[in-house]
């Protein structure tokens, strides 16, 4: 049942989604309400997914999976996700050329995509306010400068998400680990 | 040829980080430049019907070019292919994620890496205002699903189709209304 369940929500994960970016609100409101996932590791996971090889989605299908149900899983969830490929795209192969020149589908686009950066703005909010709270309070600052840091490291500076990433991490030890903030 | 292809693919798997513009990258070299199978426009095309297309962009892009080489079956070899190694690699990742997770150095650095997450979300998410807000009512779709995600907790699932279903609704307005079509 589990496993079942696992593959429909990827499965809808993969029919609602078009682009890297537009599956977090997606993956985060299925894996939260299912208890698969805390919205910090959600986090972790868009962190985890950056810094390896393979498309976001199927990164997070991977480990979710994984955490749910074992390695069988992860495999489930990642056919879940997949299944428009297996499906949709087949058949666009097959009927390429009236594919090409789909009107109704540029047109769900115009709708999809203002959707998506309503979500996303919506999952920013969501994942900040776990993100930059300590244990016992609402808002930790170290943290909170860490982020401001992240941000324009990444916007002013164009510096490349992986370093960004990696500088967190070690910044990470060095406020909570070794100074214990 | 099953083979081929899968092999092909689980290289380009092994090179895919952050997106999957690597791939594409990848198969131009392949089979435009190398190989000369695939024409630079034919692959735009692929690329474009992988984009528009629901799911992974790079899933839906592998099981195109697998279709049309070899049908069905070489459309599936091109996926599992491109997904074994991330997956393994994941696999791993997890594994580990998960035993030392309460580890007082690695959930230091987690905490760290997460200050990073609403950034490089954020920094993402500008890179796609520009194709979002074509026309203006797509700025009210995009303030309704915020407030019906935020405030009242729809699920996404439903909210893409709203999305897909005002999509239709503004392009009809507009197709009859202002007689302009905003698809071109």
């Amino acid at each position: 049942m589990l496993l079942f369940e696992l593959f429909w929500s990827f499965v809808k994960i993969g029919f609602t989604s078009f682009g890297g970016l537009s599956m977090i609100p997606l993956i985060s409101s299925e894996m939260i309400s299912h208890g698969w996932m805390t919205a910090s590791e959600v986090s972790d996971i868009v962190a985890i997914a950056e810094m390896t090889p393979g498309p976001l989605g199927l990164n997070c299908a991977t480990f979710a999976g994984m955490r749910a149900a074992g390695i069988l899983g992860a495999f489930v969830a990642n056919f879940g996700a997949l299944t428009p490929a297996f499906t949709l795209t087949a058949a666009a192969a097959i009927f390429f050329d009236k594919f090409r020149e789909n009107k109704k589908l540029a047109q769900i686009m115009i709708g999809v995509r203002p959707a998506c950066v309503g979500m996303v703005a919506g999952v920013i909010i969501d994942l900040a306010l776990v993100n930059y709270s300590g244990i016992n309070e609402k808002i930790n600052i170290p943290s909170l400068i860490l982020g401001v840091v992240d941000l324009v490291m990444l916007i002013k500076f164009k510096i490349s998400i992986p370093k960004v990433l990696l500088f967190s991490a070690l910044m990470g030890i060095i406020l909570f680990g070794v100074m214990g903030l | 040829m099953l083979t081929k292809l899968f092999i092909q693919f689980f290289k380009f798997g092994c090179f895919t980080f952050g997106g999957g513009w690597s791939i594409v990258a990848q198969m131009k070299e392949l089979y435009v430049d190398r190989e000369k199978t695939l024409t630079s426009e034919e692959l735009l095309d692929l690329t474009s019907i992988g984009r528009s297309l629901p799911g992974t962009m790079i899933g839906n892009i592998a099981m195109f070019y697998g279709h049309r080489i070899a049908g069905f079956w070489g459309g599936i070899a091109c996926v599992v292919g491109m997904i074994a190694m991330p997956m393994l690699i994941l696999m791993l990742i997890t594994g580990f994620y998960t035993a030392f997770q309460n580890n007082l150095w690695v959930a230091s650095a987690m905490r760290g890496v997460r200050t990073a997450v609403a950034p490089i979300i954020l920094s993402a998410l500008m890179g796609l205002i520009k194709s979002a807000f074509k026309i203006s009512p797509c700025i009210i779709v995009a303030v309704l699903m915020f407030v019906l995600y935020f405030y009242f907790r729809v699920n996404c699932f439903w909210l893409v189709i709203i999305g897909a279903f005002l999509g239709l609704l503004i392009c009809e307005f507009y197709e009859r209304v202002k007689k302009i079509d905003v698809t071109v």
